[in-house]
């Protein structure tokens, strides 16, 4: 038996069949329309899961590549800054030379200093540049001046108030880059070497030396060393008499009877008893004694005690052991610790300390110019000695900025090869994301087309189907 | 013969031809109606007559009856499809609602994610610009958004199920009350034999349609009248129905009640079922994933915000946002247990780390709060902040937790390294002994009290406190912690000096300085009590001049850590040919060794891996004083949670995708954002913590990333909707075929019923004609008489 077909059945399937003809049809047109294959998720779940992490990569991939523009940017606006200070330290080693040149008058050298004094004001603003309102050198206190100066007791001395900690951005996935150098390391940079005494250039006058160990303070400095009494190691009958007193450290003593004398030191003897009298030591060294009579004990040795000082006296340092090989002096000025061997220690006087290889670019610049300006009235000899001297230490200086621009040229070489990494992983993802959810346009307007056909193709047919009836042949 | 002989024939069949004739109209006429069942007369020979001897004569022909026809089962099948139907393409439907509400791909939470960790990578580039930071403020904002939009979407879609469900009830009511009384018309119409079948098309698409909605089983009685059944209750026996009722169950679900009872009754198919399934299984669990997604972000964003520096640095006052609940109804908030405190995120069993600022120097004190949420109340927690030096904490009234600093005097959370973590017990100026370990000290084989006594002050003029310890002093004399012994020796030692723990050591300090100054321990009367602490008994002498420690960098260390620095030898820093600092763990393992001899120069920085940078200055150490000094290196400040729990310094308020926002004071200010863990303005310590964020799996999202698990939700949305749309195609080919059948069994075909027409035309005409040459054959026989 045939199936029984009725008039509903064909309707329904003539429905059915244009139903889903259209449906797949408005599909495609919107797939064609929108250029995407996926509007919804469920248009493919699969692809839309693939979908979510690929666009976040991709907008994490734009992020990135601006950062590797912003590094750059920031890099080379550093790098332009220390290329300033660079040139300024070329200008600063030919004034060095021209200065040490024995032809040049003291008014000649002034002016130099005056154009030194320039020049370390406008390292001091290349050191405090700003990229926006950012300061470019001082990690990441980077909101405010990193570097000052301060001039305490006529020394001029450089503060860094930013810190070491870097400016970490992301520029490529999993690499991260330093947006900065912290400026200490370009401007402040010291390679600390020996500690070394010297008077003007000349002997060391007190006999104290350097430890040049565990030392903290930079450029140059004075250690007075001033008379501190006698320790009660002496004899019974001696007492400090109001004078001159330039002796210190561990002296011996001989008292002669009949004629009653005292001589210290191995210096002449003296007629006793005496009041504030000067007695000289071998060495030509000073104390001042007032001496009642001869004791029991004729020879020995008594210590008079030194009191050191960094500061200018604000601080001092009481020494009465003279067999110590570490002393410890502080300089309230900048907090700085110098240690002293007190063997040889012998006389008051002043030391000038220079703590060498600590000659930042401003320490380097502010002694220069001091130098120059010879405000202490030094011999002309002396002065362009000391200038020599410097002449090393403006190299260093030099060199620290030559470091941090070479470091910041690497790293802006290095921003340059992740530019180009970043851009190729943001093809290739914009590919796959494409591959993904980008319509096959080609494929699917042929779709279409296809779709266009059939349904009318459905319609046509439908329409001649539907009309057919025995109704119609009935006249 | 007679004369009737013949048109009794004739009138039968007239009238059958006629009663086909008015069938086939009929069912030409409701060719289009839904349910109808084409009919068909059924004819059959009457009764023979015997005309005498063996001959029996035909009378024409019987309408025996007017049937439909109909396949029983085929139609139960199809009522059966069209509940499957019905469900599916509710299901569709709804998922379709459901994908349109997240959005995805182009306009979901996963785009307000994106701008969210692209606002935190920008903001990295410059944490102190205002614009940025705003940006970054907005992202949230909108993220916050979002979440609600999607939650307060799903929350209508979820309320719509009760008064959705509601009207398809009354529809079913009303079908069950019109199928009702089509049973008492069917029964009174059939009680004579004959075939009600249009009532009975019309009841069976009453029963149809109900079928759409719920699933029902129609039993039908000898009476011809049909019982419905609706999980197994009567809704309709005979010519009575019985109204369903729509309810709400305990946890708030609908369901359906039926019967003199109101019970619920289990819909399985149909679109009621389908709607109920979605608010009890599909809806719920989009709803609940969305409140974990957004739960977990705002648990872990805070956790890291409220640890984190605002750009003005630390702060002066900090309010909770959120208030204890007062539980027991006693008036006061804060003394419930932070555990039943109501906060929405539990407060954990762990430690916060609170640091105090001094604005003018810069000196940090580092405490450590430990909190136990099972026995400490809010009160008590606030005692503990009041307790340390220049903070003061209250709650307030509504249960709110307030922190205020002293003038002069800031206060924060964040995990960054203490600059100057030595507070002088590490070459510092006043001579220290500390012990050579760390407690807790068994002290088991002293007889309590027992002293010793403590030489202060210099060697010209000795001081000499006798320190005693009585046994009530500790919890466990034979392990006696470090802060016991302080507080006991600090109770008889005055103002002669101070005992302290440092990293878990005992350290004895005078309270003079200078290279005068002396200390030194010793047993009264002999004894062992200073040996059992680990304490030198040499004496120790003050220094001039301070070392400075200094520590730079961040930790970059998964674990919070508490490293101490004891000195190796004693010497001077950069001067002992082989002088050294050992850095030990909080478990006392050796971590590294730092050379601070010859080849160091003070100052200069030493790194001590994770990110910790540590210099030290000029001066002295010595190891057989004791001396020491501890560094906390922290990953996370907040084991706790408190500050999370209580809304401290909070980027988000709220817990759930709902109630989700913005802490206004971000909104108001973008300069609370805390975006370093210092007040350096560059530092971008806590974006960098929260970038790394995006990556963490998180256990809690069933160790997905944030974006991951959010996209897992997506994918089943997605695989969910496709998945609907397959079933509503497949079910509706089902269906499609289920009404081929019938329409091929039960349908009306035109043509047939022309035929039909044609057909009895024929056999009305000839039927007439019989009865015209009847009657002339009767005419004739009665003219045969003229």
């Amino acid at each position: 038996m045939t199936i029984r077909i009725t008039q509903g059945m064909m309707y329904a399937r003539a429905l059915t069949d244009m139903q889903s003809g259209l449906y797949r049809y408005t599909q495609l047109q919107q797939e064609v329309a929108s250029g995407r294959r996926i509007n919804r998720p469920s248009d493919d779940p699969a692809a839309a899961l693939r979908i979510l992490p690929l666009r976040s990569d991709l907008r994490d991939l734009g992020q990135l590549s601006s950062n590797v523009s912003l590094a750059r940017e920031t890099l080379n606006t550093s790098a332009s800054s220390l290329e300033d200070a660079s040139s300024v330290m070329q200008r600063v080693r030919e004034l060095t030379t021209q200065a040490a040149n024995g032809t040049l008058s003291g008014s000649d050298r002034e002016n130099i200093g005056a154009e030194v004094d320039q020049l370390l004001s406008q390292v001091l603003g290349i050191a405090n540049s700003r990229r926006g309102d950012r300061y470019l050198f001082g990690g990441t206190a980077n909101g405010a001046p990193p570097f000052s100066l301060d001039t305490v007791n006529g020394r001029t001395r450089p503060t860094y108030n930013g810190n070491r900690d870097s400016l970490n951005i992301d520029v490529a996935p999993g690499v991260s880059t330093a947006l900065n150098v912290p400026g200490d390391s370009i401007f402040m940079q010291r390679d600390r070497g020996a500690t070394t005494f010297s008077a003007n250039g000349g002997a060391n006058p007190t006999g104290a030396k350097p430890v040049s160990a565990g030392d903290t303070g930079v450029g140059y400095a004075a250690l007075q060393v001033t008379f501190g009494g006698l320790t009660p190691d002496a004899p019974p009958t001696v007492s400090v008499g109001t004078g001159l007193q330039s002796v210190v450290g561990v002296t011996n003593f001989r008292f002669t009877s009949s004629p009653d004398t005292l001589s210290i030191g191995n210096g002449p003897a003296q007629p006793l008893p005496a009041t504030d009298r000067e007695f000289i030591t071998a060495d030509g060294n000073v104390i001042t004694l007032s001496v009642t009579g001869v004791p029991t004990v004729a020879t020995g040795t008594f210590t008079a005690s030194a009191d050191l000082s960094l500061d200018g006296g604000a601080t001092t340092t009481n020494v009465t052991d003279f067999s110590n090989n570490s002393i410890a002096v502080n300089n309230s000025e900048d907090n700085s610790v110098l240690y002293v061997n007190t063997e040889n220690l012998n006389s008051t006087g002043t030391d000038d300390v220079r703590y060498g290889g600590t000659f930042d670019v401003f320490t380097t610049l502010a002694e220069l110019r001091n130098l120059l300006q010879n405000d202490a009235g030094l011999p002309d000899g002396t002065v362009r000695d000391l200038i020599g001297d410097l002449l090393p230490e403006v190299d260093g200086a030099h060199n620290a900025v030559l470091d941090g621009l070479r470091e910041l040229g690497f790293r802006s070489s290095s921003m340059d090869v992740l530019q180009n990494r970043v851009e190729g992983l943001r093809i290739s993802q914009t590919e796959s994301l494409s591959l993904v959810q980008d319509t096959d346009i080609a494929a699917s307007i042929l779709e279409l087309q296809r779709q266009d056909l059939s349904y009318q193709t459905a319609l046509q047919v439908s329409a001649r189907v539907l009309q057919t009836s025995l109704q119609g042949f009935l006249r | 013969m007679s004369f009737g002989f013949g048109m009794g024939a004739g009138l039968r069949a007239l009238n059958a031809a006629q009663l086909g004739m008015r069938t086939a109209g009929n069912n030409v006429a409701n060719a289009n109606t839904p349910g109808y069942s084409r009919q068909r007369i059924e004819l059959g020979s009457s009764m023979p007559f015997g005309a005498g001897g063996n001959l029996q004569l035909g009378t024409g022909v019987d309408v025996r009856g007017i049937s439909r026809l109909i396949d029983e089962g085929l139609e139960r099948r199809l009522q059966f499809q069209l509940g499957l139907v019905g469900s599916a393409e509710l299901d569709e439907y709804r998922y379709r609602q459901i994908e349109s509400i997240f959005g995805e791909p182009d306009q979901g939470l996963s785009t307000t994610f994106q701008d969210l960790f692209g606002s935190l990578d920008q903001l990295r580039t410059d944490p102190s610009d205002r614009a940025l930071r705003g940006g970054l403020i907005q992202a949230g904002n909108s993220i916050s958004q979002q979440f609600q939009l999607v939650s307060q979407r799903l929350g209508e879609l979820g309320d719509s199920t009760f008064s959705e469900v509601n009207g398809l009830i009354r529809t079913v009511n009303q079908r069950t009350k019109a199928i009702a009384d089509l049973n008492g018309q069917i029964t009174s119409a059939e009680a004579n034999g004959s075939q009600a079948n249009d009532l009975r098309d019309t009841r069976s698409q009453h029963i149809t349609e109900i079928s759409k909605l719920l699933d029902t089983r129609a039993i039908e009685r000898s009476s011809g009248s049909v019982d419905l059944l609706v999980g197994g209750n009567l809704v309709v026996a005979g010519n009575r129905s019985t109204d369903m009722r729509v309810g709400k169950n305990s946890e708030g679900n609908t369901q359906v009640l039926v019967g003199s009872n109101k019970s619920a009754a289990p819909i399985r198919e149909g679109r009621i079922a389908a709607l109920l399934q979605q608010e009890t299984d599909g809806l719920p669990g989009f709803t609940s994933r969305i409140d974990d997604l957004a739960r977990n972000t705002i648990l872990e964003w805070n956790r890291l915000h409220s640890t984190g520096m605002p750009s003005s640095g630390p702060f002066q006052s900090l309010t909770a946002a959120y208030g204890a609940v007062d539980g027991d109804g006693d008036g006061q908030a804060g003394d419930e247990l932070l555990s039943q405190a109501g906060f929405a995120f539990p407060v954990e069993n762990g430690a916060l780390y609170v640091s105090v600022t001094n604005e003018a120097t810069g000196n940090m004190e580092r405490t450590r709060i430990d909190i136990d949420p099972n026995t400490m109340s809010l009160d008590d927690f606030a005692a503990e902040v009041s307790n340390i030096e220049n903070i003061s904490a209250t709650v307030d009234p509504t249960g709110r937790l307030r922190i205020n600093a002293d003038n002069g005097y800031g206060f924060d959370f964040s995990p960054r390294l203490d600059p100057n973590p030595d507070g002088g017990t590490f070459g510092g100026l006043n001579p220290t002994i500390g012990s050579q370990a760390s407690g807790p000290y068994n002290l088991a084989g002293q007889t309590f009290p027992v002293s010793f006594d403590v030489t202060t002050g210099n060697a010209a003029a000795p001081v000499v406190t006798t320190v005693t310890l009585d046994a009530s002093d500790f919890q466990q004399t034979s392990a006696a912690t470090a802060a016991e012994l302080a507080a006991a020796i600090n109770n008889d030692l005055g103002s002669a000096g101070s005992a302290s723990t440092v990293g878990g050591r005992l350290v004895l300090q005078s309270n003079q300085g200078g290279s005068t100054s002396e200390l030194s321990i010793a047993d009264s009367g002999g004894g062992t009590l200073v040996s059992n602490l680990s304490l030198s008994t040499a004496a120790a002498t003050g220094r001039d001049l301070a070392l400075n420690v200094e520590v730079e960098g961040s930790y970059t260390g998964t674990d919070n850590k508490q490293f101490t620095f004891v000195p190796e030898s004693d010497g001077i820093i950069g001067q002992g040919g082989d002088l050294r600092v050992r850095v030990l763990d909080q478990e006392g393992a050796l971590v590294t060794t730092l050379n601070v001899g010859r080849e160091y120069e003070p100052g200069d920085q030493i790194d001590l891996g994770n990110g910790i940078r540590v210099s030290f200055g000029a001066g002295e150490i010595s190891a057989t004083d004791g001396q020491v000094f501890a560094l906390d290196a922290l990953n996370d400040s907040d084991t706790s949670d408190i500050l999370v729990a209580t809304g401290m310094n909070a980027f988000f308020l709220g817990s759930t995708a709902g109630d989700i926002e913005v802490n206004q004071s971000l909104l108001d200010n973008p300069d609370n954002l805390a975006a370093g863990l210092g007040s350096a303005t560059g530092d971008a310590g806590n974006l960098a913590r929260m970038v790394s964020l995006r990556d963490r799996n998180l256990t809690d999202l069933s160790s997905n990333t944030i974006e991951d698990f959010y996209a897992d939700i997506v994918g089943d949305i997605g695989f969910e909707t496709s998945a609907a749309r397959t079933t509503l195609q497949a079910q509706d080919q089902l269906l499609a075929q289920l009404e081929n059948d019938r329409a091929s069994i039960s349908g009306v075909n035109i043509d047939e019923e022309m035929v039909d027409m044609l057909k009895y035309q024929q056999s009305y005409e000839a039927a007439a004609r019989f009865i015209k040459v009847a009657q002339e054959m009767t005419s004739i026989l009665i003219n045969l008489g003229r």
